[in-house]
């Protein structure tokens, strides 16, 4: 269960944001280009420091300003998908899924049978020894959630994942993404500007807007009014 | 093609290809020749008999073991130190900044004599290396010393470069996936920097080897212990001339392979998205 | 399409032949110019005996700010040999580095002497100004500080004979640091462990009469031993006299090989000297000579007067020079 009360000024507005996602929930953030989707996304992953605010993962205070806790990025066990995907090009696919459990030191045996798993949930399988720079951006996108899932994580973000993807790609990541997050039973964040991937995936959606919670509810009730998005 | 095959457009065409080639090799010819007739003073057999000669073989061992100690420190402490640098904002950063590339401009007998006031017997830190014993000045340390000042700026700025450039998003990935900075670094950062590191260590090598300035001022020029090859040359060139050609060749035939490494590596470099 | 490729190959092919062309002529003229004696593998060796066309002129570092090139080559830096042109009004004297401290004055004097003309002083040591002449730099007159150098150039046919004459006279001295950090009281001391000498490079003229006065020194008072301890004492082999003097002055050196007029000519309080006795030193003859290249040869004749004159004389004893015997 993820709770998180969010404070950071930025250049042209203030990010103030309460989020809340239950386990095997999905949450669809959505908005224009600079809403702050992406600085949410950071915030939470440890990477950006909000000015104020706190943020629990499982009952586990991974930030509290007023306290001065600060859990660092690597200890945060967040599942985190940039929107380039920014798998390590130098080394195999399997190594990339590979990545997360080895700077956990997970045994040899367990790495590769979680490795091969999750290269067949998403399919890829057949690409384990390709240069993940080799790939194209469907695969990489691949590649990235299945070694973001290889760490077994609180949370699960995805930061615009389906835009690279063609239809019958996104419909499996989909579909894998659903299966991890409801086998898990852990919360994830899905950043999105496309109404069709909340429709398709997302259990709630939130409204964001110059860096506040406009709007928040079920996808069939997105409202048409007031705020534009691309379909 | 049109009839207009005499025309004046054949003439303009010609005239720009000739003028094209001539300065291809003018350029060319300026740099090549003056390398060439080093070649051409010298017979094989007296640049093969020379190579006995005590003077050139200390010569070409100690530039050859201080360069590479150079080197061998410039990397293992500049690494880090770039990266630490670029990594993250500090107060006086702007003047570090300005500060590694001085050497660069700073002629290298001013650099010596800046570092004979400093470090030597009676300079502002080396009087008390001298209660405690320690010499610096005129020992084959010195001589590293004075590379390693002179030729620093090659690796760093190359490095700092490197690491800026390296699309962060790598590291912050490998972040989130649990791996501590250290482990970012060795696991991420080297790699995908490596071969630009690579060619800023073999120009920082070359700018080693051929100091002379600096370690004539600082080190001195004493045959076995601080006679590099650049100061066999200078001396050679006036005394012993057989000597001070044969360490000239010699240095430019490394200096051929050290150009040719690089232009290697660089061809190689990967060039991630 | 076919006319593209008769551009291309034709501007390869004019490359490739003027690079063939241009190494046929280099390595044709060059062939003539082999050393044609073997040096001696210790001290000075023979020059080649003729001139190459390119002179060597030693580019100063120029720092690589970025681009794969390798900075080996060109890197080795000097004092750039000045080119000087000949002019009426410009004497352009190339003099042995020990003159340095009275070269200001001599100018001065001259040219109150001689109105309207000036001496650019081109000062090295002996062989560097030695190798510059001899690979094409311009010279009026040539003050060199080695008898053996002068006699060189002579046979190698720059100087005008007639005008070689012996200018004035110079001993050896040792300096030490007025601190005296290596508490050396006499010539005995400089074998001392841990001693530090500097000393010029044999090539150098203030280095061969450093190492003969040594040799004699050696011979006569003490002994081959002591000889080998104060070389293994040596920590430097400059390539100039000033280098020395600079090494011992900055009190980086517990002692250093000069000239007499280096010390007579230092500021008071900077140095002290141990002399070395007339008997065992080396008296160092300096030459003086007008070159046959001088485009000035009236005011180059003028200037070697001046030199060999009283006032000139005189001048060069303030400075710790001795007359010629």
């Amino acid at each position: 269960m993820l709770e998180a009360a969010l404070h950071k000024q930025l250049r042209d507005f203030s990010l103030d944001l309460n989020i809340q996602a239950n386990p095997g929930e999905i949450l669809v953030l959505m908005g224009e280009n600079g809403a702050g989707k992406s600085t949410v996304l950071n915030i939470l992953s440890g990477l950006l420091m909000p000015d104020a605010g706190s943020i629990r993962l499982n009952g586990r205070v991974l930030y509290q300003s007023a306290a001065g806790i600060c859990v660092p990025v690597e200890s945060r066990c967040i599942g985190y998908v940039l929107q380039n995907s920014a798998v390590f090009p130098h080394i195999s696919v399997s190594e990339n899924v590979a990545y997360g459990m080895k700077a956990h030191h997970m045994h040899k045996d367990q790495i590769a049978e979680q490795v091969d798993h999750l290269m067949g949930l998403v399919d890829i399988r057949n690409l384990a020894d390709v240069k993940a720079g080799k790939l194209s951006g469907g695969q990489k996108q691949r590649v990235a959630i299945a070694r973001a899932l290889a760490i077994e994580p609180d949370l699960l973000m995805l930061d615009e994942p389906f835009t690279a993807l063609d239809t019958e790609s996104r419909q499996s990541v989909q579909e894998a993404v659903r299966t991890c997050v409801s086998n898990l039973q852990i919360p994830c964040l899905v950043v999105t500007h496309r109404v069709a991937d909340a429709h398709e995936m997302g259990d709630r959606v939130c409204l964001l807007n110059r860096g506040v919670n406009r709007w928040e509810g079920q996808p069939s009730d997105i409202p048409s009014f007031g705020i534009k998005l691309p379909t | 093609m049109t009839v207009s095959f005499l025309g004046p457009d054949r003439y303009r065409r010609t005239l720009t290809m000739i003028g094209a080639a001539v300065l291809v090799a003018s350029v060319t010819l300026y740099l090549a020749l003056p390398v060439a007739a080093l070649f051409f003073r010298t017979t094989p057999e007296l640049f093969i008999s020379s190579l006995c000669d005590p003077a050139v073989t200390s010569a070409l061992w100690l530039s050859l073991t201080t360069s590479v100690i150079s080197l061998g420190i410039v990397i293992l402490v500049g690494t880090p130190f770039a990266y630490v640098h670029c990594r993250n904002r500090y107060p006086g950063k702007m003047i570090v900044d300005t500060l590694i590339d001085l050497p660069l401009v700073l002629p290298p007998a001013v650099a010596g004599m800046a570092l004979l006031v400093l470090y030597g017997r009676v300079g502002l830190v080396g009087k008390y290396l001298n209660m405690f014993g320690i010499t610096l000045a005129f020992t084959t340390v010195a001589v590293i010393m004075a590379q390693i000042f002179v030729a620093s700026p090659f690796y760093l700025r190359q490095a700092k470069s490197l690491f800026e450039q390296l699309d962060p998003s790598y590291e912050q990935t490998a972040q989130t996936l649990g791996a501590s900075p250290f482990r970012v670094f060795l696991t991420i950062t080297l790699p995908l920097t490596a071969s630009g590191l690579v060619s800023g260590a073999v120009m920082t090598f070359g700018r080693a080897l051929g100091e002379f300035g600096a370690t004539i001022m600082f080190a001195g020029n004493l045959p076995g212990v601080t006679q590099t090859m650049p100061l066999a040359v200078y001396v050679g060139l006036q005394g012993n001339f057989n000597v001070g050609l044969t360490v000239s060749i010699l240095l430019v035939i490394i200096s051929f392979t050290i150009m040719i490494a690089v232009r290697f590596l660089a061809s190689r470099e990967v060039r991630h998205a | 399409m076919q006319k593209l490729w008769n551009d291309k190959y034709s501007i390869y092919i004019s490359i490739a032949c003027l690079l063939l062309f241009a190494g046929f002529v280099a390595g044709c003229t060059t062939t003539t110019s082999q050393p044609t004696t073997t040096p001696v593998a210790t001290g000075i060796a023979v020059q080649p005996t003729s001139p190459s066309p390119s002179p060597t002129v030693v580019k100063t570092q120029v720092p690589a700010t970025a681009a794969p090139v390798s900075p080996t080559a060109a890197s080795v830096t000097a004092t750039p040999a000045p080119t000087f042109t000949p002019s009426d009004k410009t004497l352009v004297v190339f003099t042995a580095a020990s003159l340095t401290g009275v070269s200001k004055d001599l100018g001065k004097a001259f040219s109150a002497m001689y109105p309207g003309h000036t001496v650019v002083f081109n000062l090295d040591g002996t062989q560097a100004l030695k190798t510059q002449v001899e690979n094409g730099a311009y010279a009026d007159v040539f003050i060199s500080a080695s008898n053996s150098y002068t006699n060189t150039l002579k046979g190698e046919g720059y100087f005008i004979d007639s005008t070689v004459k012996p200018l004035t006279t110079n001993y050896v001295t040792v300096i030490l640091p007025v601190s005296n950090p290596g508490n050396i009281k006499s010539l005995a001391d400089l074998a001392k462990p841990g001693t530090k000498i500097a000393m010029a490079a044999y090539s150098v003229p203030v280095g061969t009469a450093s190492y003969t006065a040594l040799g004699n020194l050696a011979k006569s008072t003490y002994s081959q031993e002591w000889n080998r301890s104060v070389f293994s004492n040596v920590v430097t082999y400059e390539t100039s006299e000033p280098g020395v003097a600079t090494k011992v002055s900055l009190g980086e050196v517990d002692a250093g090989l000069v000239y007499e007029s280096t010390y007579t000519a230092a500021p008071v309080g900077t140095l002290t000297a141990i002399t070395i006795p007339k008997t065992d030193n080396y008296l160092q003859t300096y030459t003086i000579g007008v070159m046959k290249q001088t485009k000035s040869s009236g005011v180059s004749q003028e200037f070697e007067d001046f030199m060999l004159s009283s006032i000139g004389q005189q001048t060069l004893k303030d400075y710790g020079f001795r007359p010629v015997s």
